[in-house]
């Protein structure tokens, strides 16, 4: 009896071991390539995939290609970094770099390799650093700038606002013909991008969260404590809905998608959602309004990152270098993904400087990066949840004036307490 | 003799599959993630984690200590957890119990009736909860539609942010796990002898002295075993917390849902696993108190 199951268990594990050699035999060198739904699956997977043929017949080198959703991104990603497997080559958020870097998980990266500091968009550029060393390769850009509704705004006899006060006015006037909530749509305390849209307030107003040497928080200055204010008064005031307050960006998005309200700060990636919900939408974009010091916008994006434990680190960065070939680029950020390029190169070709592109290469040229540190997700934790305590005492009727400082003090108190952690 | 030993071999042999599968699967990562608690595991020794620095129990002080942000957070969330139970859970059994008591009798339609009332909980979690969210919205929610309607309130209340954040869970909650206790509450109601009943009503006892008397205390077993299990759940309550409010649910967290924020994404994965295992420790207390309380039943009947 023993003997029989002895001899049984035998045979499967030499089943095992000669399909996984059969397998292993069978493939050349293969990298994993992971990226987010960077465009709609049904015409993002077939041009990868049919990318990755064309990189295996100039190289040999078989990509095997996953789509990774944004909310497993991060732990995928920092599983793989524990792990030392899963993927070789894999695209990482701006904000995200410099944390993953921090692991040391991350290959340094010699960007003359890639065409040298020149080549990319400053702000990505910036995002791909780890205490001044190169942790990644800028890909594809994005920026916010001021979505509005061409239809309404004539309707309401007003034009897109250039300042924050224009703004303001022109809310008044929106409001007036389409009643409350009407004037802009804003992500509350479930938006992810809740800080991006408040610092774009924040450096406008000459804020700036962090001092220059990255080491004590600084947005609970007068210019800190006044864009809070004047962000929250966009739904005390009414111009935004007060359910606001529970949205997160999709909802705010869809808001100004579907028409019912007149502005909203979007990126160029909504274009498409606007194309495939709503297309016969009046809109246009403008640069985001200046603010009592100047003109300012969010940069965001993607990189590409390679694993440092990778086996496969050659033929990843070679995957790269393809990926980033000009017309290749051109074809991802204009046909697919609705992104701006992070290439200076591919920002030449003629299609960036016409219409709404015009206006989001203009804003990303001095859009700025957060500050490239390990704890900026601790950072960035610790605003937005300060932030949302800010909305929630709205929500619950006990905002006033000192409600803003009060929160953003005790914000930087624990910010400054996580830069101490910094290394 | 060595047909016995053969037999204890061959008893082994059928249960190490199902033993492996347990030690790789439970036993090894319990014990890995015991001993990352005491390293100082985040951001900066991730990729070499195994050499993560031994820092004894200091990721134990953090989160017991309220002068720490997220000691207070930890300790918040264990409180929250507990009046989400204490709610949730008698007001779900009794419930289920007013409902078993009604479908405890024959009637035409009584299979259907008793497969109906199970939709909430068959209900997948991610569905339920996601519409719950929809009705509980400001803008577009049927309550405040309805509360509006009715003049109850005056202006949309936001359900969802901020302190009224549990009231949704809640009740959502309820709505979600009363159809369990009713269908362990009815199967032990049919475990009841009728002849109790004829007995009670020859002697002239009303309906309400009949469920105090005998339905009651027969249940009595069914009870504490629902109750238990219920308190064991409620613990590890997260997917509700976390639909419903999103990811990060402000001062409605719960263990579950601040661990993954700590561990998953900020990368603290050291005082993340220490409040993992306090957390196990309590469900832990909890299961051989239930154990206790069971063995105590069947010594009763």
């Amino acid at each position: 009896m023993g003997k029989k199951m002895r001899i049984g268990l035998l045979g499967i594990v030499l089943l095992v071991a000669l399909l996984t050699s059969m397998t292993a035999m069978g493939k050349a060198k293969t990298i994993t390539f992971w990226a987010m739904p960077n465009a709609d699956d049904e015409i993002h997977i077939p041009w990868v995939e049919a990318k990755a043929a064309e990189f295996q017949k100039k190289t040999g080198v078989k990509v095997n290609f996953e789509v990774v959703g944004w909310d497993v991104a991060w732990t995928k990603i920092s599983t793989a970094i524990a792990t030392g497997e899963g993927a070789d080559v894999f695209q990482v958020g701006t904000t995200w770099n410099p944390q993953l870097a921090a692991t040391g998980g991350l290959e340094q990266i010699n960007i003359k390799e890639f065409g040298g500091e020149k080549a990319f968009m400053k702000a990505n550029l910036e995002s791909t650093t780890y205490k001044g060393k190169y942790y990644g390769i800028p890909w594809f850009a994005e920026t916010r700038a001021l979505f509005y509704n061409v239809d309404m705004f004539k309707e309401a006899g007003v034009q897109p606002p250039k300042t924050h006060d224009e703004l303001v006015e022109v809310a008044e006037k929106i409001v007036k013909t389409f009643g409350e909530g009407s004037a802009i749509s804003l992500a509350g305390t479930n938006a992810w991008d809740l800080l991006h849209n408040w610092s774009i307030i924040l450096w406008a107003n000459g804020g700036s969260l962090l001092t220059k040497d990255n080491k004590m928080a600084m947005f609970n200055n007068e210019a800190g404590i006044a864009a809070m204010k004047w962000y929250v008064d966009l739904v005390a005031k009414g111009f935004a809905s007060k359910a606001c307050a529970e949205y997160n960006q999709p909802q705010a998005d869809a808001a100004f998608i579907n028409g019912n309200v007149a502005m909203c700060y979007m990126g160029p990636f909504n274009i498409s959602s606007i194309e495939f919900q709503n297309p016969t939408l009046n809109y246009s974009v403008v640069e985001p309004p200046a603010g009592p010091k100047g003109k300012a916008s969010f940069s965001g994006g993607s990189n590409l990152a390679i694993l440092k434990a990778s086996k496969n680190k050659k033929e990843a960065k070679e995957w790269v270098k393809f990926l980033q070939e000009k017309d290749t680029m051109v074809e991802y950020t204009k046909d697919l993904t609705h992104m701006l390029p992070a290439q200076v190169e591919v920002f030449n070709d003629s299609y960036y400087n016409s219409g709404v592109w015009k206006t989001f290469k203009t804003t990303l040229e001095y859009s700025t990066a957060y500050p490239p540190l390990a704890t900026w997700g601790d950072i960035e934790n610790i605003v937005q949840q300060e932030f949302k305590n800010v909305l929630a005492e709205y929500v619950n009727g006990t905002y006033n004036q000192n409600t803003a400082k009060k929160h953003l003090n005790a914000a930087a108190d624990r910010v400054n307490e996580a830069l101490k952690k910094e290394k | 003799m060595s047909q016995k030993v053969a037999k204890k071999t061959r008893v082994i042999w059928f249960v190490l599959p199902a033993l492996l599968c347990m030690t790789f699967v439970h036993v090894i990562p319990i014990i890995w993630g015991a001993y990352i608690s005491f390293l100082d595991l985040d951001i900066y020794t991730l990729a070499q984690w195994t050499k993560a620095p031994f820092i004894g129990l200091q990721n134990y002080v953090q989160i017991f200590t309220s002068k720490f942000a997220v000691g207070q957070k930890y300790l918040r969330s264990i409180y929250t957890v507990i009046i989400y139970g204490l709610i949730t859970i008698p007001v779900g059994y009794v419930i289920g119990m007013l409902v078993a008591l009604l479908l405890n009798r024959k009637f035409v339609g009584r299979t259907l009736v008793r497969g109906l009332i199970l939709l909430p909980y068959i209900t997948p979690d991610s569905v339920a909860y996601n519409v719950w969210r929809f009705i509980f919205q400001a803008r577009i929610g049927l309550v405040n539609k309805y509360l509006l309607r009715w003049g109850i309130i005056k202006e949309p209340v936001i359900w969802l942010v901020g302190e009224r954040a549990l009231y949704p869970v809640i009740i959502s909650s309820i709505w979600k796990g009363w159809p369990f206790a009713c269908l362990i509450l009815l199967a032990g109601l049919q475990s009841i002898p009728l002849e109790l009943y004829e007995a009670a009503k020859i002697d002239g006892a009303s309906k309400m002295q009949q469920f105090w008397r005998i339905t009651f205390p027969m249940l009595q077993p069914v009870t504490k075993t629902l109750l238990v299990l219920n308190a064991i759940w409620n613990f590890h309550a997260f997917n509700q917390f976390y639909i419903l409010l999103g990811s990060d649910p402000g001062k409605a967290h719960v263990p579950s849902t601040f661990i993954m924020q700590e561990a998953f994404k900020n990368l603290h994965y050291g005082r993340g696993s220490a409040m993992a295992v306090i957390l196990m420790l309590i469900i832990m207390v909890l299961t051989v108190f239930s154990l206790l309380v069971k063995r105590g039943g069947s010594h009763e009947s």
